[in-house]
């Protein structure tokens, strides 16, 4: 059984934090690619993919610029670029996230975390030339992994519909308020536009290994990268303590009874009604289907969106109790 | 006289007994652990003679350690869900047979080389199924180690993987999520093309 790599969930993830902005842009010129597109069976195979369709099609988008701008650009940079040079780029991106780390540490009530980063962050800033040398690593201190979406995990907020974002990548729809939060959070955010390139530029040619293993190994990408970054964020939000992957016996049992074949049964079932009208009819029946598919997807996402800003206002009044507990200890 | 007897014949009992305890292990079958740090030794071997032995070379010195630490047939039945109730036997026995490649292929093309790796030990924990869990990790110089977790299940008299999870990552989830749509989507003969694309691939590089 072929292995995964560490980062497999990587795609394009860690652009996520840069431009939020552009998001809405290209969400509205994408609302009419939506409809120009074949029209697929809709197999819902997933509970936390409701919106597949949308997302498969955003997911070849994203593919496309990758092919065509993000991956030329990024071999360009890792062709003039001397690999010490590669290496000190990043250590010095990754150092600044810990301001980032530090504050979810707190947040999550992890303390003694919070200070070993705190810790991380002096040494590197200083003994490592503002971040340039990874020296932290050397005393011992690793690099942590935390942002507002795994402290919002922790916080008990739903983990929402899985949701492919134009540029940015996979996410969900907690995923969305968190790296808002993440963006604000990060110095890199406030330097300026040719520092936030060259962030963009970086994450694009640190992912290249996740990248290439996906191509390697993944019969259906779209698939891969959903399974794989959604058990990826879950692992971490956990912190490696989730028992669900290892259930296989859930999967043993699921595969002999179980109610997904019946969603690929009706949507076949309901193409082929249609198919007895004429043809141009058809057409025009499944593109305005598909229209209010689109449409529905947006107005579910919205949907979804609300829940989480419901369980945002119930996240609230936890870490009320968060605190509290922690007083009287 | 008569005491000294007694002794020579008591550590003579023990003795045996010995050899017997050892016959016993032996015939038992190996445990889940053994199972995993056989696996892993084989695997360590392979990749440090990797360059030498080539894609092709080391495929050939795979196929034993795999299939007999790795329950294939019962991967390949969980990993196609319930999909796979509606394929024939002979199709069933298709995708185990290409799958078995597969895993094999992707084994000898992603650890092909040696730089001073190893497999740690961590725990054993037992399911509430009967399975147990071999936690350990892949500590690789100069870079974050990669936990791996062994899903075994029992199998005649020894044990077998059905599972790995790496970092928290399911291999079986994954596969099965992949499976599954490509069924469901494409049918079977686009899944065995694609897997068989995907050998292919492997053996290329």
């Amino acid at each position: 059984m072929p292995m995964n790599r560490p980062h497999n969930g990587n795609r394009s993830v860690k652009m996520k934090h840069i431009f939020p902005g552009m998001l809405i842009g290209v969400l509205v010129a994408l609302g009419g690619c939506a409809t120009a597109g074949d029209i697929e069976q809709q197999t819902v195979a997933s509970k936390t993919d409701p919106y597949e369709n949308f997302n498969r099609k955003m997911f070849g988008f994203n593919d496309k610029v990758d092919n065509y701008v993000a991956e030329p650009i990024s071999n360009a940079y890792k062709w003039i670029t001397p690999q010490f040079m590669q290496t000190g780029v990043t250590n010095f991106f990754n150092n600044l996230k810990n301001v980032n780390v530090v504050i979810n540490d707190v947040l999550q009530a992890k303390f003694s975390q919070s200070a070993e980063d705190t810790g991380r962050f002096a040494i590197n800033s200083t003994v490592g030339v503002g971040g340039l040398f990874d020296v932290a690593k050397h005393v011992g201190l690793e690099q942590n992994e935390e942002d507002f979406e795994q402290t919002l995990a922790v916080w008990g907020v739903p983990q929402g519909s899985y949701l492919v974002l134009p540029i940015l990548g996979p996410s969900t729809a907690r995923g969305i308020p968190g790296s808002v939060f993440d963006t604000a959070a990060n110095p890199v955010t406030y330097i300026g536009m040719p520092v936030q390139l060259l962030s963009m530029l970086n994450a694009r040619a640190s992912a290249e290994g996740a990248l290439k293993f996906i191509d390697e190994a993944a019969l259906d990408p779209y698939v891969f990268t959903r399974e794989s970054f959604l058990q990826w964020r879950n692992n971490l939000a956990t912190d490696g303590k989730s028992e669900a992957s290892l259930d296989v016996d859930g999967l043993e049992d699921e595969s002999l009874d179980g109610d997904k074949g019946s969603a690929s049964e009706q949507g076949s079932s309901g193409n082929a009604g249609a198919s007895n009208k004429p043809g141009f009819a058809l057409r025009l029946d499944a593109k305005t289907k598909e229209i209010e598919q689109a449409s529905h997807s947006f107005s579910s996402v919205a949907q979804s969106f609300d829940d989480t800003a419901k369980s945002f206002e119930e996240a609230g009044s936890k870490v009320d109790e968060f605190k509290k507990s922690k007083r009287r200890r | 006289m008569f005491l000294k007897n007694i002794r020579l014949a008591i550590v003579f009992m023990f003795l045996l007994l010995g050899a017997v305890n050892a016959f016993a292990a032996d015939e038992g079958g190996a445990t889940a652990r053994q199972v995993v740090e056989k696996f892993q030794a084989d695997l360590i071997a392979v990749m440090k003679d990797g360059k030498k032995l080539g894609y092709a070379g080391r495929y050939d010195k795979l196929i034993d350690p795999v299939s007999n630490s790795h329950d294939l047939t019962k991967i390949a039945r969980i990993v196609v869900g319930k999909e796979g109730e509606k394929l024939s036997e002979e199709q069933q026995q298709k995708l185990v047979d290409v799958f078995s490649r597969l895993s094999i292929a992707s084994y000898a093309h992603n650890f092909k080389d040696y730089s001073g790796e190893s497999f740690v030990f961590d725990s054993e924990e037992e399911t509430t199924r009967g399975g147990v869990v071999v936690h350990s990790h892949f500590v690789i110089p100069g870079d974050k180690p990669v936990k791996f977790d062994y899903m075994l299940k029992e199998k005649g008299n020894s044990w077998r993987i059905i599972n790995i999870i790496a970092n928290g990552v399911s291999d079986l989830a994954l596969k099965r999520s992949e499976y599954t749509t490509i069924l469901q989507r494409e049918g079977f003969d686009a899944l065995i093309t694609k897997i068989n694309e995907k050998i292919d691939n492997y053996s290329k590089q």
